[in-house]
């Protein structure tokens, strides 16, 4: 009898030792990750080509840490196609808070002075990218709140005076160039497992049309191609669960 | 004799070799590192916290809570202001040093003020930063709030243009740190001393402000 209730004991022992390895596997398996980037200028023209400039990449984040990544550059230009200075970006993440393991956020800045794009087409004296991605609760939230552009200049379209927010994806046509989204913010996930999101502060498109021909019964349209694309103010983030 | 004369070539040649080995190393003679002032009392230990963050403040925009301040800091009026489009990114880890005092013993803060195209950084690595001081800490606010460089952390200014002495302060204070429209995250730069700074640099506080975008946690 002793020997059977002892048996009991070692069994209940050996269910309390299983129930919580496996509680503590399911609090460490959680698939909690951050991720983040910012850049200040890219562009890839037939006129000429720069890779993304002033990159910070955020490194990876595991358990309940920080990182961080920065990048800065005094500016240049690429020909007639993109000059800038004073480019600075960083990218931040964290996972788990105090009394919460599963928080997750990631942050990221991008930020420039004097862009002037295809020799005056398109300038601003600054341009400020920012993302946030973070755990509330109410599910995963992206936002790009503080993104602004200041003293914007489109030739043949308008400019906008001081610093100042621009409605998201904003689409202006450029003739004879192609057109530039203001503000283009890209997001992903589904709020529940994750969210993510991109924000271009200017994003131009280069387009040409190929072939098209017209004849005394009427004109053909060409094809549009892209021909290029230049981006100023880049910054993205995504957190997991 | 030869052995006297083997002593004649062999120990000026030492000391030449010491002399050029010292002229020649990297260290700077002279610390390019600005003094730090000396009202400031040494921390109690901390937890191993670490906060992360980053963002833009538009000062001024103060956070109206004065529990967001840090303790001992200056009022909003008793410096110049720093005012304008400032962006920020930091990374801080906490820990207690071997006298019992909170210090960060690793971190990285990258501070830009768009007005002036000025850009700050700080770098800290086993508690000291790229000066060789070390850099306390302390938080506040239920843990809700860091103060980092009680007596100043010496930052990099414009690349190796010059050095300050700078002090931060970072309140976590919900999620997303900046939604709807300013705070409830709120941060706070102050240059201290100036050494060796660029003159277009601004010197002075931008007062504990609500965050225009971005955010901050404390981890």
């Amino acid at each position: 009898m002793k020997a059977m209730k002892t048996q009991w004991v070692y069994r209940f022992a050996a269910l309390g030792l299983l129930s919580s390895l496996t509680a503590g596997f399911t609090a460490a398996g959680v698939a909690q990750s951050v991720s983040g980037q910012a850049y200040g200028a890219y562009a890839n023209t037939p006129l000429g080509s720069v890779g993304q400039t002033a990159l910070a990449v955020l490194p990876p984040v595991s358990g309940t840490d920080g990182a961080i990544a920065t990048a800065e550059s005094d500016g240049g230009s690429v020909g007639g196609v993109l000059s800038a200075d004073f480019l600075n970006s960083n990218t931040t993440g964290a996972l788990g808070t105090q009394g919460d393991p599963s928080a997750a956020s990631a942050q990221s800045v991008a930020s420039l002075g004097n862009v002037d794009i295809l020799s005056g087409l398109i300038t601003a004296t600054g341009v400020v990218a920012n993302v946030v991605s973070t755990r509330t609760a109410s599910g995963l939230v992206s936002n790009a709140n503080g993104s602004t552009l200041t003293n914007l200049a489109i030739a043949g379209v308008g400019s906008l005076a001081g610093d100042q927010p621009v409605a998201p994806n904003t689409n202006i046509s450029l003739p004879g160039v192609g057109y530039v989204v203001l503000n283009e913010q890209i997001p992903s996930g589904d709020g529940v497992s994750s969210s993510g999101l991109t924000v271009n502060m200017i994003h131009v498109y280069l387009q040409s049309v190929i072939g098209g021909v017209c004849t005394p019964l009427g004109c053909l349209p060409g094809t549009v191609t892209k021909t290029g694309e230049i981006i100023v103010g880049s910054a993205s983030s995504t957190v997991a669960m | 004799m030869m052995r006297e004369h083997r002593s004649l070539i062999v120990w000026p040649s030492l000391i030449a070799a010491g002399v050029l080995a010292v002229a020649c190393t990297d260290q700077p003679s002279v610390s390019m590192a600005p003094n730090r002032p000396s009202f400031w009392v040494a921390p109690p230990p901390c937890p191993a916290a670490k906060f992360t963050g980053g963002g833009r403040i538009d000062p001024p925009h103060p956070d109206p809570d004065p529990a967001d301040r840090a303790p001992g800091t200056p009022g909003p009026a008793e410096r110049p202001p720093i005012v304008g489009k400032t962006t920020f990114g930091f990374n801080v880890f906490l820990g207690t040093d071997g006298s019992g005092h909170c210090i960060v013993t690793k971190g990285e803060i990258q501070v830009v003020h768009h007005p002036s195209k000025t850009r700050w950084h700080v770098s800290i690595h086993n508690g000291v930063d790229d000066f060789g001081e070390t850099v306390f800490a302390s938080t506040y606010n239920a843990g809700r709030c860091v103060l980092v460089g009680l007596d100043g952390m010496t930052a990099r200014v414009n690349g190796q243009a010059g050095s300050e002495l700078t002090r931060m302060s970072a309140c976590d204070k919900g999620e997303p740190g900046s939604s709807p429209g300013f705070g409830p995250d709120s941060w706070r730069w102050e240059t201290l001393a100036t050494a060796n700074t660029p003159s277009t640099a601004p010197s002075g506080d931008t007062d504990q402000t609500l965050l225009t975008g971005g955010n901050i946690q404390a981890h």
